[in-house]
This record gives structure tokens, C-alpha cells and sequence, in this order.
């Protein structure tokens, strides 16, 4: 199991790099960031880019800043530097929260937040936190620079609104009050998540006044829990009415079966995770209260 | 054929190579430094067992290109040990059986070596959750735990001597 | 029952009251190395000139092979030559395979005609990197047409299906019966007949370190050297030259260690036929190590793959009076090993319960996967299994108390003789069963449990008892035939001890070299109790096969007890001729003289003494100080032959003894099931092991918690999943889930010593274990988790896919 050959750059600036995605468009060029998925695809020889250009020389893309309300998190942030940032858990605990299911540590340790959200794996956690928080997208062409919203951004397994020639190079995640959690089921610690489930519900003391639910695992793209959101937008949950919120978003799912879960068993699971993911939110969303 | 000069420390020692831009960091660790101690397990960064720290953090250098760590600090297993004294994982390891046929063990050692840097009192609990980014065939784990739990201790101590014979 | 003239027991022993290092749980003297990543796997090795070689794999289950172009794959960088399927039958003979009708399902190193499974081997490339012959395989262009696939076993032995091999006939390899004792009678008289179906999916060993082999051969002396980690070829190198079409005398297997084998690398012929081929074409040395995608898709080596059919016989009192199995095996495309996995079965069919009668067919269907070998337990695990789901529910249908219906039919007397013939040598299973009640903690959790259950908690407690049969006799691969190919009967292991002139003490070991467990720390152990020596000062050095003696290696847990025997046979040898030298230089009567601390002294004048070393330096450096028939020198070998096996009868209602060295276990864990999810984690887990006189305490507890973790695994994630189609869809450890610290718990471990009356010390094997205990415990346990919602699980892995489909099944 190795990777095929490539011709490799390491620019130190974003628009060197976009230039260089360019030039090499025809060699089939692409972004290298923390590689942590991409160079397993490639030992596979499953992917056979002709060119690589390593964003990791680019200083303005490792920085973590906040403006106002808004976290922007640098593409070539490591998602272990990202875990532990006191910035993103002040601005979005929901992300530093699913940061500790992205495999494992040495996994974390390379890999990227623009990687891992690029890279739109329909069962990884960053992009269903993204949709879950509204985050916007910031990618860099050769036509400048321009954004796009989460709920735009992943359009199918592995595929993003990405345009060619262009780069992430930013994640802007507003900041959101209320009570958060990301929580997955894995079959084992650390791998693949059957489902995920990111959940910003914010209350005012007793009735919920926002909810936001976005599931991973169940459907190509990270989706929104949108009959859970409406269900329980207005009410003061209970029990019953979350399990009533539950059902009504896993109507809508028809997740595809693999060998780790038919669709059947992982419709059962989303509903228990959802269940979960609902009542933590909650709990923490009267907790900051 | 395209080949780009990587300048690696490792344990300590600086080098330059020139490789191809595709050539593992585990490969280029063996083959063009001699330093077979990091073993190759599944190529696809799932077990574990090729860890080594790069400026003091570990990852697997199966799923890295030796280009992505140019101008990096790097440690394997071989740079655990001075002249004939163990490091204290080591000694532990050696001490409460943390390994069986030993493939395994370089990574895993490399692991916990940044496990109790991080954090000197780690907690058993811990050190489970930790090193399960590590894939053992043959422990079933507990050994391990006792040996990184024991090095720990003895390390926070701020003990290096090892407690047996040398090795 | 028709009896046999049984030759007799090997005699009862007397063992040594008090030990000084057996017992002792000594640090390993292999580890040192390993620690410092100087362990020296095929992996780290080059010869001068090495080239690498790569395998293309069949995409297809099953398809016929039309035409293969190497052309532009041949001109590729850095390549020395592509080798198709077709030009290696011509350059190699098949590959030795032990099954009926070897020549009705030829195996060979890369398929010829036909591919029969996803990963089989199709052209092999040699380059001058792993990276361009990886390159080189990409070019190499293969035309298919493929086949209908037979995936099922099942299906594959009805009417009509697909043939795996079209010289066969059939997919059915093998059938038959056994009968031993009157099942009729047994079945007749029951009270109640309890009947189950069972399902035992494939996993396999999965070592970190893959399987390779060094290959260089000689064009100007015909000779084959291979260095690898492949276990046990001292004795079995014949199938190497014979396939490579070379004299065995010319070929020189050279042992490395191994990263971890759990059966997997026994006997890997594959591996090393393939770099001695591609050696012999480019006239150059050639490395073959697979990678993780070859090893878990051709590394002939998938674990056991069954359905029973089981029928219990009781009476309404708990007592078990016999078992009636029929049982399908899925074998894959070939079957190197015949049904010596059900040979294992039957060592211990009945468990250690002591009823009278067994019946046993065995059907072997060949399907379009990769074809199994060998892994811990090697059969006999899945027996276990199947009998205490059987046993359990014979508890529940007869509302007895699971742990008092075991202990009710508890063997007590030894040596037992089973219905089969073999005979478990000791044991005392109440004791074993009392510690695992206390060590488990088991009433405290059946408090826990009911309490939980109010809660609608889903908590259950997981009690076996099973057995660990050790030491295998060869007999358990050929008594299924009336007329076998190959009756052998030789299964030695040898060791050669040396004392230098300075009295230093070196071990020669042969078969293999290190594959994980600890032959070298048993050997200096044995050693230094023999010699009154320290473990760590005996040096210990692995033989290739050139110089090797005869040797089977590891194997059914025989290791210890075989270089035990050894050790004991070289050791009486060099102490009798230190005795006579250390008694000529004294000039005293041999008669007189005593082995005391490291040394020979006349009994009751300690002033009169010879050390080790002092006899040592005398024999090998002064040759006129002693009579002139005493050879200079004190070295000498034991070629340690089988203790204890006898010849099964003609008729075959009696299969003799063939491993008879019986250890027993108790595993308790305790388990919650999450009803949503249908996934299990641990609560608590406790195991009592009885392997006899232990060597190495923390050893043996590092075998069981490490096999317990890889039973937790088969119970529970392991499986080699192939679709309706034949594609293997876990390929990779994305997909096959091996357990991580996260998903073992915690065990608390027992040890219960009853002693082998028939083996050095009493010691028995206990390698295999965990992983012969743990997937019968943990789906007992997670039966009686989710037996008041009337859920019985029957298949393993547990996944939430399939304890989901029992809930729902049942209305939740």
C-alpha cells in the first residue's frame, strides 16, 4: 500500500497557492492539507491526484480569531490545537466538544479543520457541527475571495461547493447561546461514527425559542433535524414531546445500510441519539441560564 | 523522477535527505535513516503502530509525506533509551509484561511517552482512553495501562533510575 | 462403545515440591530488544540487491481468467519481472494442502485459470521498490469474465450452485458421521430434548505485523535460502522445496520473529514460495511482505466460519446425557488444513461435562472467500461456544440454575476418557468454578442485576465453564479418513543445551523463532530450575532449518509442555555426563555424589564439590583429565516426541488420544446491553483459569486478558463481511474492527493450579485460552441480559445490526 506519484509544492502564501491550483488544473492538483485523509485514500491508491500543494507553510491560515460574535478558525488549524483552544470553547463549545470524537489524537494531531470539512465526509463530525452552528465557508479562487453558508456548502458524499481553483481557507462560526452538544455513536472508540448528532437549542428559562440539529451518518450530506427543530421551537419539552420531536425528524430519514448498520438499525440509533443529543442541549441550555 | 530534500531532527540528530515527494515518513524513517524501530502496521493510519512524536506530538508516519514534516523535530523509539538505561516506559513496560511480541510496542510507547508529558498525573482512566488510538493484538491493553500508569508515577517522581537489570 | 487396546498412560510424576524460578513471574528475557525497536521482523531486514515484490489481487469472487497483457507493466521503471498465474504453475508445483482430494481443488501460489475470491492472487511484479512494483501492478491489464459467485455454505452444498472448483464436482469437500457411545440410547431415554441453530461468523488473528519472507536464491548451488516469520518450518520445509520443485537438502529456512501470529502465520507457505519463485526468475534476492489489504484478504488464514444444527440430551433433573451435532463449515476456496479444526472440536466436545454419548457430522462446503487456516482455538473455541449456548439454554428451558446444571455434570474423576477417545489428564472443576463464583463477585451482580432490571436496565451475567485442551497430536488432521493419505505420527520439539567453558548456559531452540508468547523466558526459566541458575544469564539462540532438529513448533497451546519435556531430556544428559566428570575429578563413586546448588558434591561433604563451571572448564580445555571415552565438551539435544498419544481405532468409534492435556476456565463477565442501540459494553469481567503448573504467572495472565480481548473481538466486532455478491466489504481496519483499550474492560484474573500428572512440573499449555472462554461468556451473558424480554441471540459477532433485529424481533 503505496501512494502513486505526484509533484508536490509548498507555497508560503494563499494566492500562490491558488495560482498554482491553476497552472496545474489539467495534472488534477489538489489542496494537501493535514493529509489525514487524503494520504490513506491515496496508500489505497483510491486517490491519484497529479499535483499536491501543502497549505502548511501558509502562515494566515493557522490563526483562531474572534470578531464580535463571530470564531474564524484558519483552514490549516490542527483540530487538536483547535480542541483545546480556550477561543473555541468560549465561541463554540459545540465544536470543541465534537473535536474529541475526531478519531483519535495523533489523528488530531495532523489533521486539519479546513481538511476535515473539505474533505465532507457524510459521517464526520465538523461538517454536521458547521451546519449545526450556520458557520460560513470562505473560500479563496483565482476570482478573489467568497462565502459560502454551511447549509450550501456540502452537496454530497465527499463533495463541497468548492469551486475548482479554489481553497478553503477560513471556517467563521457565529456565536450561538443556549446549551450545546455533539454526541455520536461508534462502534468502536474513535472510528467512524454510525451517527452523529450536533444540537444548539437555546430556551427562555422554559420554552425553547431556537433549536438547531444536525445529524451526520444518516444521509449523504450532514442534514438538519428541521421537523425536530419546528417540534420543539415554542414548547417547554418534556419526555413525551421530545420523543414526539424525535420521531417526527427520523420519519424523514432513510439512511443508506452498510456492514456496520442497515438502514433500519441506524434509524434506530439516530432516533436514540437524537433523543440524547435533544435532552443534553437542553440540560445545558438550563444550566448556563 | 521529482525528489525534494527534507531536512529532518530526529532524536536529536539533524539530516538531509532527498526523497520523492510521495515516500511515507515511516519509509523514509527506515529506509533512508536506518531506523526500523517504527513498524509499519496498516498503511492507512488506523492502528497505530508506525507513532512517532513530531515537536513533541504524536502521528502517524504512514499517513504523512516525509515533504509535510520538513524542518521538524522529530523523536521514535530508538531516542527513549540512553546508552544502557531504559526510559522509565520502558523499564514499566518491561517490568509488568506491556508487551508480547513487540510490534506494537514502539508506537505504543511513543503514545504514552506524550501521554504523561502532557500530563504527568494522568489518570488510569486516562491512559485506557489514550492509548486506545493504539491497536495491541496480543495484551488486551491492561498490562500496557499498569506499565504507563507505573512510568508515570515514577517519572512525576522525578525519578530516572530504573528499578531492574539493564538492558 | 467398542473398546481399543489403549497402550499405557505415560508413567504418573512426582513433581518437585519446591521451585526456585518455575512459578516465578520473572521480567521476559526477550523483551529487551522490542523495547528498544530492535526486535528484527522480516520488516526491518535487506540483503544486498533485494528487490520487492507485489501481488495483484482478483477484484472478482469468482470469475474465468481470459487473458492477462503484462506489456506495458513489464516495461514499467524499476521493473525486473511480472509473473502471471499461468508461468508460476509452470515454474511451481501446487501448494501443499492436507484436505481430502487435494487434487480436485488444486491450491496454488497465483491462480491459473480462474479466480475464486476477492484478494486471490492473479500476477505477482518485482521492482526495484515496494512503490514502483505498486506502480508496475496498475499496468498489468487482466480480462475476466466473471462468474456466478456461491457465498453462503449452505447454499453452496444445495443442488445447482455455483462449483468453486469444477474438477470437484460438488462444493462439498467432506462429509461424515461420527457416533461414539449410544446416542441412540442417550437420545431415547431423555427427558427433554433442547435444540438450537447457531451461527459462528469468520474473523481471523490479525497480527500487526503482516506475513513476508526473504527469498535468495543461488543459480550456482541450487540453493534456496528464505528468512521468515512464518512459524514451524524446521519440520515442514519439505513443502516449501517441494513446491518450489527444489531438493529439501537446498533449501535453508531461516526463522525471524514475528509481530504477533495467533495461528495466522503457521505453516504460510504462500508468502515464501512466492518470493522463492520471483528470487529464482531475477536471480536476485526478493522481498514478498504483504500488505494489510493482502493479509486480510489472501492471507489464507480466516478463522472458523459455522452453522450447527444442535441437539442437547437431558433429563429433567439437569443431568446431560449426550449431544447430537451437525455441523456445516464454510472453508472458502481451498482447504489446506481438511476438518483438523473439527479434530480440535472433539478433543473436547463434551466440555467438562461428563455425559456418554456424541454424535458428530461435519460437512465442509467450499464458497467463493479466502480460505481459512488457523487461528487461537483453531476450532475448538467455536465448540465451546456452541456447547455452553446449549447448556444455558437447557438451564433456561428446564428453569434449573445455570451454575448448579453445570456443576451438577461436572467431571470429578481423572484421567477422564470422553466418548470420543481423547482423555483429559486432571482438573477440579468445583474448585475453578468456587473461585470465578468469588472473584466475580457473583451474587453481589445477580443483586445488581435485578435491581437494574426495575430500572429497565438490561444487565447480565455471562458464567461458562469450558475447557483448554494442550498439545496437540497430528492424529486430529487424518482420522477422518478411513484410508488417510498421511497417518503421521511425529509432532516432536527439540532444544540443545550448551555449557561453555566458563559454564554459561546457551538454548538452542528450533521450529520457528518468537511469534509473540515467551519461549525463550519458559526455556531459561526451565533452565535455570534445571541448573540452579538465573533466568537471565542463559542465552537462548533460534536455529534455522538447515541445522535444525526435528521440530513441529507452535500449536494447540503445546509450546511450554514440548520444550519443557526437552529441556528435561538435554538437561539429564548433561548431568550425567557432568556427574561422571565431576566424580572422576574428585574420585569419588557417581553413586555417592548429589546435585546441589549449580553443582555436583559427594552427599554430606559439601568441601567435596564441582561446580558447574568448574566441570565445564575441565571438559572442554583438559581432555588428559579424563578417561579417554569422554568426548571434550558438555552439550547435548533432546528430540522430545509426544508424551501421550494413542492410535485411533479402525472402525474410528474411537479417535484415541490426541490432547490430552486438559486445562479449564471459568470466564464471568457482566454486560449491559443499550436496548436502543443494541450494543454491549462491560461492566465487569472475571476469569479462573486451571493450565496447570504455571511457569510464568504474569505471563499466562498476559495471554489471558490479550486472548480474552481478541474473544471480546469474535463476540463482538470481528468479521470478515463478504456480500451476496462475494466482495469482501472489511478489507481494512476501518471496517474490521479489531478492539481498542476502550472496548476491553479491566479483568480480574485467578489461577487455579491442578497439576498434569503426566508432564515436567505438571504444566499444561494455556496460549489460547481468552479467546477459547470469552465469545461463549459474553453471548451467554448477553442472552441472560435480555432473556425476560424473551431476546436470544444465536449468531456471532454481536453487532447492533443483529441485536437490534432480535429486539425488534421481539416488539422493541
Amino acid at each position: 500500500m503505496k501512494p502513486p506519484p505526484f509533484h508536490y509544492a509548498a507555497p508560503t502564501s494563499v494566492a500562490e497557492a491558488v495560482a498554482l491550483l491553476g497552472e496545474h488544473a489539467d495534472d488534477d492538483a489538489r489542496a494537501l492539507a493535514g493529509g489525514q485523509s487524503l494520504v490513506p485514500l491515496m496508500n489505497f491508491r483510491l486517490a491519484q491526484p497529479g499535483y499536491l500543494i501543502d497549505l502548511r507553510r501558509i502562515e494566515e491560515l493557522t490563526r483562531i480569531r474572534t470578531d464580535g460574535d463571530v470564531l474564524s478558525i484558519g483552514a490549516m488549524v490542527r483540530l487538536s490545537r483547535a480542541e483545546h483552544s480556550p477561543e473555541v470553547a468560549l465561541g463554540a463549545p459545540l465544536l470543541a466538544e465534537a473535536l474529541g470524537y475526531v478519531a483519535h489524537p495523533p489523528i488530531r494531531n495532523s489533521g486539519t479543520v479546513g481538511g476535515s470539512i473539505a474533505h465532507a465526509d457524510p459521517a464526520a463530525e465538523l461538517p454536521a457541527v458547521a451546519l449545526a452552528l450556520d458557520a460560513e465557508l470562505v473560500v479563496v479562487g483565482p476570482q478573489g475571495a467568497r462565502t459560502i453558508a454551511a447549509a450550501d456548502f456540502f452537496v454530497g458524499p465527499f463533495t463541497t461547493a468548492i469551486g475548482a481553483g479554489e481553497i478553503l481557507t477560513e471556517v467563521r462560526f457565529p456565536r450561538r447561546d443556549g446549551g450545546q452538544a455533539f454526541v455520536e455513536f461508534a462502534r468502536t472508540h474513535g472510528n467512524f461514527a454510525l451517527v452523529g448528532v450536533a444540537s444548539v437549542i437555546e430556551t427562555d428559562g422554559d420554552a425553547v425559542t431556537r433549536a438547531a440539529i444536525a445529524l451526520s451518518g444518516v444521509a449523504p450530506v450532514p442534514v438538519r433535524a428541521a421537523a425536530a427543530e419546528r417540534a420543539l421551537t415554542g414548547t417547554v419539552p418534556d419526555d413525551a414531546s421530545i420523543r414526539a420531536a424525535v420521531d417526527a425528524a427520523v420519519a424523514g430519514l432513510s439512511p443508506s445500510g452498510d456492514a456496520h448498520g442497515s438502514t433500519e438499525t441506524r434509524t434506530d440509533i439516530a432516533r436514540s441519539y437524537l433523543r440524547r443529543g435533544i435532552e443534553l442541549a437542553l440540560t445545558r441550555a438550563q444550566d448556563r441560564r | 523522477m521529482e525528489r525534494h530534500d527534507v531536512t529532518l531532527t530526529v532524536n536529536g540528530r539533524t539530516s538531509t535527505v532527498s526523497v520523492e515527494p510521495r515516500k511515507l515518513l515511516v519509509d523514509v524513517l527506515r529506509e533512508d535513516l536506518g531506523l526500523v524501530g517504527t513498524h509499519i502496521g496498516c498503511e492507512h493510519g488506523v492502528c497505530g503502530t508506525c507513532t512517532v512524536l513530531r515537536d513533541g506530538e504524536s502521528i502517524r508516519s504512514c499517513t504523512t509525506f516525509a515533504v509535510q514534516v520538513d524542518g521538524a523535530e522529530l523523536r521514535t523509539v530508538e531516542g527513549l533509551a540512553s546508552g544502557s538505561e531504559l526510559h522509565p516506559l520502558q523499564d514499566e513496560f518491561w517490568d509488568k509484561q506491556g508487551l508480547q511480541c513487540g510490534f506494537c510496542t514502539p508506537g505504543m510507547l511513543m503514545r504514552a511517552c506524550e501521554i504523561v508529558e502532557q500530563k504527568p498525573d494522568v489518570t488510569r482512566e486516562e491512559v485506557r482512553e489514550g492509548i486506545a488510538s493504539n491497536l495491541c493484538r496480543c495484551t488486551g491493553y491492561q498490562f500496557i495501562t499498569d506499565a504507563v500508569c507505573a512510568a508515570a508515577a515514577r517519572m512525576k517522581a522525578g525519578s530516572t533510575e530504573t528499578t531492574g537489570a539493564q538492558a | 462403545m467398542t473398546t481399543v487396546d489403549r497402550p499405557d498412560a505415560p508413567p504418573v510424576r512426582t513433581h518437585k515440591p519446591d521451585r526456585t524460578w518455575v512459578g516465578k513471574s520473572i521480567r521476559r528475557v526477550e523483551d529487551p530488544k522490542f523495547l528498544r525497536g530492535r526486535g528484527g521482523y522480516i520488516g526491518d531486514m535487506t540483503v544486498t540487491g533485494m528487490l520487492y515484490a507485489a501481488v495483484l489481487r482478483s477484484p472478482h469472487p469468482h470469475a474465468r481468467i481470459t487473458g492477462i497483457d503484462t506489456t506495458e507493466a513489464s516495461a514499467a521503471p524499476g521493473v525486473h519481472a511480472v509473473i502471471t498465474g499461468a508461468r508460476a504453475a509452470e515454474l511451481c508445483d501446487p501448494l501443499p494442502d492436507f484436505g481430502p482430494n487435494p487434487a480436485a481443488h488444486t491450491w496454488r501460489c497465483l491462480a491459473v485459470d480462474k479466480v475464486r475470491y476477492v484478494g486471490e492472487g492473479v500476477a505477482v511484479v518485482v521492482a526495484e521498490s515496494r512503490y514502483l512494483a505498486e506502480d508496475a501492478l496498475a499496468l498489468i491489464d487482466v480480462e475476466y469474465e466473471p462468474l456466478p459467485a456461491v457465498v453462503d455454505p449452505e447454499r453452496a452444498l444445495a443442488d445447482g450452485a455455483p462449483l468453486v472448483h469444477d474438477d470437484l464436482g460438488s462444493n462439498c469437500a467432506y462429509e461424515r458421521t461420527f457416533d461414539f457411545g449410544d446416542v441412540e440410547r442417550d437420545f431415547a431415554e431423555a427427558d427433554v430434548i433442547v435444540t438450537d441453530r447457531l451461527r459462528w461468523h469468520r474473523s481471523g488473528g490479525q497480527p500487526l505485523e503482516t506475513v513476508g519472507a526473504i527469498a535468495d536464491f543461488d543459480h550456482a548451488t541450487g540453493a534456496l535460502t528464505v528468512h521468515t516469520n512464518s512459524l514451524s518450518f524446521t519440520s515442514y520445509l519439505f513443502m516449501v522445496a517441494g513446491t518450489m520443485k527444489i531438493p529439501a537438502n537446498k533449501l535453508d529456512v531461516r526463522p525471524l520473529p514475528a509481530g504477533g501470529s495467533f495461528g495466522s502465520k503457521l505453516f504460510a507457505t504462500k508468502p515464501a514460495v512466492i518470493a522463492g519463485m520471483c528470487s529464482r526468475e531475477v536471480g536476485r534476492p526478493v522481498q514478498y511482505l504483504e500488505d494489510r489489504v493482502d493479509n486480510m484478504s489472501n492471507c489464507d488464514h480466516h478463522g472458523s466460519d459455522r452453522v450447527y444444527e444442535v441437539r442437547l440430551a437431558m433429563m429433567r433433573d439437569g443431568t446431560i446425557r449426550g449431544i447430537d451435532i451437525d455441523t456445516v463449515e464454510d472453508y472458502g476456496a481451498y482447504i489446506q488444513f481438511g476438518v483438523g479444526h473439527h479434530g480440535n472440536a472433539l478433543a473436547q466436545v463434551v466440555g467438562p461435562y461428563a455425559m456418554t454419548s456424541v454424535r458428530y457430522r461435519v460437512r465442509a462446503a467450499l464458497t467463493n472467500k479466502n480460505q481459512q487456516g488457523a487461528y487461537r482455538g483453531f476450532g475448538s473455541e467455536v465448540n465451546n461456544w456452541m456447547l455452553e449456548q446449549m447448556v444455558d439454554k437447557a438451564a433456561r428451558e428446564l428453569a434449573l440454575d445455570p451454575v448448579e446444571l453445570r456443576r451438577r455434570n461436572f467431571i470429578r474423576e481423572f484421567p477422564h476418557f470422553i466418548p470420543t477417545g481423547n482423555v483429559y489428564d486432571s482438573g477440579d472443576y468445583d474448585a475453578v468454578l468456587d473461585k470465578a463464583l468469588e472473584l466475580s463477585e457473583y451474587r453481589h451482580w445477580r443483586d445488581v442485576q435485578a435491581k437494574a432490571r426495575e430500572e429497565g436496565r438490561c444487565i447480565g451475567i455471562g458464567l461458562i465453564t469450558a475447557q483448554e485442551r494442550s498439545v496437540f497430536s497430528a492424529t486430529e488432521f487424518w482420522f477422518w479418513f478411513d484410508e488417510p493419505g498421511a497417518p503421521v505420527t511425529s509432532m516432536p520439539e527439540s532444544v540443545t543445551l550448551k555449557v561453555d567453558a566458563t559454564g554459561g548456559i546457551t538454548a538452542t531452540l528450533y521450529s520457528c523463532a518468537f511469534w509473540g508468547n515467551s519461549p525463550e523466558t519458559m526455556v531459561a526459566q526451565l533452565v535455570a530450575e534445571e541448573f540452579d541458575c538465573d533466568p537471565h544469564d542463559v542465552s537462548i539462540v533460534y536455529q534455522g532449518s538447515k541445522n535444525g532438529l526435528p521440530a513441529t513448533g507452535p500449536g494447540g497451546s503445546r509450546t511450554t509442555v514440548m520444550l519443557a519435556g526437552a529441556v528435561e531430556g538435554a538437561t539429564a544428559k548433561i548431568k550425567a555426563k557432568a556427574l561422571r566428570a565431576a566424580a572422576h575429578l574428585l574420585e569419588a563413586n557417581p553413586d555417592d555424589m548429589e546435585w546441589v546448588d549449580g553443582g555436583y558434591q559427594v552427599r554430606g561433604v559439601p568441601e567435596q564439590r564441582k561446580s558447574l563451571a568448574d566441570i565445564a572448564v575441565m571438559l572442554h580445555l583438559f581432555k588428559h583429565s579424563f578417561p579417554e571415552d569422554m568426548e571434550s565438551g558438555l552439550e547435548d539435544s533432546k528430540v522430545f516426541d509426544h508424551p501421550y498419544t494413542t492410535m485411533p481405532s479402525a472402525d474410528r468409534t474411537d479417535l484415541g488420544v490426541f490432547y490430552p492435556f486438559m486445562g479449564h476456565a471459568c470466564h464471568v463477565p457482566v454486560v449491559e446491553v443499550d436496548l436502543e442501540t443494541g450494543s454491549v459494553s462491560f461492566l465487569a469481567y472475571a476469569a479462573v483459569h486451571d493450565c496447570g503448573t504455571l511457569v510464568n504467572p504474569r505471563s499466562l495472565a498476559g495471554h489471558i486478558v490479550g486472548g480474552t480481548a481478541q474473544g471480546i473481538g469474535t463476540a463482538l466486532y470481528e468479521e470478515f463481511v463478504y456480500d451476496d455478491d462475494g466482495q469482501l466489504l472489511t478489507s481494512s481496519f476501518l471496517d474490521y474492527l479489531v478492539p481498542s483499550a476502550m472496548e476491553v474492560p479491566e479483568l480480574r484474573i485467578g489461577h487455579h493450579e491442578t497439576p498434569s500428572p503426566y508432564t515436567l512440573h505438571g504444566i499444561k499449555g494455556g496460549g489460547e485460552g481468552g479467546r477459547m472462554m470469552a465469545p461463549a461468556a459474553i453471548n451467554v451473558a448477553v442472552n441472560d441480559a435480555l432473556a425476560h424480554l424473551g431476546v436470544r441471540v444465536t449468531e456471532l459477532p454481536i453487532t447492533p445490526d443483529r441485536l437490534r433485529a432480535a429486539i425488534r424481533a421481539a416488539g422493541g
